[in-house]
């Protein structure tokens, strides 16, 4: 070996820069087994923790995007162990797969199979994404015979002023719950209506409570008391559909003065009437009403309990998609959702709750906006597309090199 | 420089702005009128009829003294506490059915076997709201019927009466000593009703 060669072999790598070193971090194999083990404790602790404080709350807690961090809770007992939020997980392993697994990966038609396969599982954690930003919730209980072109929030109560003419609202001005809900603790916000003869000013809102006639009941940490009622406080429900917001309200006229203040409840039969000269309002809580493009018309709703039982077995929707002068008929049952204008109705329950054979029923559907819906299908078959390419690349290559190992006869 | 301290201003006027809107905004969201709103409005309703679905009453009571009347409800027009325990409920409805459905459904309550139309009949009768009503006693585990858990060595007293408007019942439920202490002020305040006019 001569001189020059054992120069060449001894020369010193040049240093790798900190950015390098980064992304050689980033788009690691440590990085990718961390993060899915992250995901599985998450995923295990979140299925724990669901039972004792419900699915919303711990999806919040687990996997909102604001959740940077979390400990997790069993039975009522916090688990000294700090975990990242599930968002967080998802996005860096989302960055770990581009660098290591599209970026970086070794290029060639070889290597085709598991290209597809990581773009695959890219385009699930971007569907799971999306979802978690751009998508919306709903119900829609629908009569048997009647229609129905709005469905309801799961969880955001709204205030509702409704202008009525001739005994009927004529136009409705909505305060989203984002403005009224993180006025704790007498927290006050005045909410200027434009276009209405008069402002809100809304203070105390708690997140699941009963107005309570003193008559009942007196109030016990001097809560504020209007026209007999005052709000009594009460824990979140495991169910958070099941919360019944409330808060205290005062009208604020042009002129600057304000009226007594009022309560405003989800947990109410009937709204809080206001005048101003001529005009009439009603101010309502209630869970925020999504306006769909079209008016479904229940035809009919069948369905089959276990004998003996009230556990349903089957149920069916046959309802009209009314939109304009379009008038479709459709067919909506469990695993055979409505799909039209970017929205899917899913057969979701019954009601009343609890009602068993004989009784007279009403339909109940989850309305679902989502962006992504159909991505994780896609995401899964191009998955299982690259895994198909991988595997026969690899049998084609197995059959290649056998053929050339077999000895020749003849 | 320059640009930090344009960050810097842009900064402190971006957190003074959170504040004011902490304190207020302006709200110009409006939705579309939907099939929800093509229902009735109660206009005018007052706290009791918001809260508690309360109906004007087709009869008036007089409280009697050392009761506590609470808001009506959807179910009960008059409503009514009583007893030392604070488990002692008095209420006046108008019920569906006849005179003897509703006096087995509250015999059926504690456990009682069904009376006949005969045995309905033979009951005593006292005066409610200028009709004639039948008297009804029964005690044992109370169980309501609506998911409450069954309440033992309870009472119950009551009248069940026939009026215009339907079935008039006048019923109290509470702890067994208490309803037999309260029964003579229960006759008393059943005969009292007026129904209105």
């Amino acid at each position: 070996m001569s001189a020059r060669s054992n120069e060449t072999t001894e020369t010193p790598r040049a240093p790798r820069s900190s950015g390098s070193r980064l992304i050689d971090l980033f788009s690691g194999f440590g990085l990718a087994t961390v993060l899915l083990l992250l995901l599985a404790l998450l995923t295990w602790f979140a299925t724990l923790e669901q039972i004792d404080n419900g699915l919303h709350q711990t999806l919040r807690k687990y996997f909102h995007w604001k959740a940077w961090w979390l400990l997790p809770e069993i039975k009522g007992r916090l688990v000294p162990l700090p975990l990242p939020g599930g968002y967080w997980v998802c996005a860096l392993l989302f960055v770990n797969l581009l660098l290591g697994g599209v970026i970086r990966i070794r290029k060639g038609w070889k290597h085709s199979g598991n290209l597809i396969s990581h773009l695959g599982i890219l385009m699930l954690l971007v569907a799971g994404g999306v979802a978690h930003h751009a998508s919306e919730r709903g119900n829609m209980p629908v009569r048997e015979g009647e229609m129905n072109n709005a469905a309801e929030d799961y969880f955001e109560y709204v205030i509702e002023i409704a202008e009525i003419r001739d005994g009927k609202p004529a136009s409705v001005q909505v305060v989203r719950g984002r403005h009224i809900d993180d006025l704790r603790d007498g927290r006050q916000r005045l909410l200027r209506l434009p276009g209405l003869p008069f402002d809100l000013e809304a203070a105390s809102y708690l997140a699941n409570a009963l107005p309570v006639s003193v008559r009942e009941r007196a109030p016990a940490r001097g809560e504020l008391v209007c026209d007999g009622y005052y709000l009594m406080e009460r824990p979140e429900e495991v169910n958070a559909e099941a919360n019944a917001a409330a808060c205290y309200v005062r009208v604020v006229r042009r002129d600057g003065s304000k009226d007594a203040p009022f309560i405003l409840a989800g947990a109410s039969f009937h709204p809080l009437t206001v005048r101003d000269g001529d005009r009439m309002f009603t101010i309502d809580m209630r869970k925020r009403l999504w306006p769909m493009p079209f008016t479904v018309k229940l035809d009919r709703f069948t369905a089959e309990f276990h004998p003996g039982t009230m556990k349903p077995a089957k149920f069916v929707s046959r309802v009209t998609r009314i939109q304009g002068a379009d008038e479709v008929g459709v067919t909506i049952q469990m695993n055979e959702p409505m799909r039209h204008e970017g929205l899917t109705f899913y057969q979701a329950s019954y009601g009343p709750p609890g009602a068993g054979p004989g009784q007279e029923l009403y339909s109940v559907f989850e309305v679902v906006k989502n962006p992504a819906d159909q991505w994780p299908a896609y995401s899964l078959y191009i998955v299982s597309f690259g895994m198909l390419v991988t595997f026969l690349i690899k049998l084609g290559g197995y059959i290649a090199s056998r053929s050339r190992k077999s000895p020749t006869y003849g | 420089m320059t640009g930090r301290a344009a960050c810097l201003i842009a900064c402190v006027a971006l957190v003074s702005s959170c504040g004011k809107d902490d304190r207020e905004r302006v709200v110009g969201e409006s939705r579309p009128l939907t099939t929800h709103d093509e229902k009735p409005v109660k206009l005018g309703a007052t706290s009791d009829e918001r809260f508690r679905d309360a109906k004007p009453a087709p009869v008036r009571g007089k409280t009697p003294e050392g009761w506590l009347e609470l808001p009506a409800s959807q179910f009960r027009l008059l409503n009514y506490r009583f007893g030392e325990s604070g488990m002692g409920e008095v209420w006046v409805t108008i019920a569906s059915g006849g005179v003897a459905d509703n006096v087995n459904r509250w015999l059926g309550q504690f456990g009682k076997a069904p009376i006949d139309a005969a045995s309905v009949a033979a009951m005593e009768r006292i005066t409610v709201a200028g009709s004639e009503g039948v008297w009804v006693e029964a005690a044992g585990e109370y169980a309501s019927g609506m998911g409450a858990p069954p309440k033992p060595g309870f009472a119950l007293a009551g009248v069940v009466a026939t009026i215009d408007a339907g079935i008039l019942t006048v019923k109290m439920v509470g702890p067994e000593a208490e309803v037999a202490a309260a029964k003579s002020v229960l006759r008393e305040f059943a005969a009292g009703l007026e129904l209105a006019r």
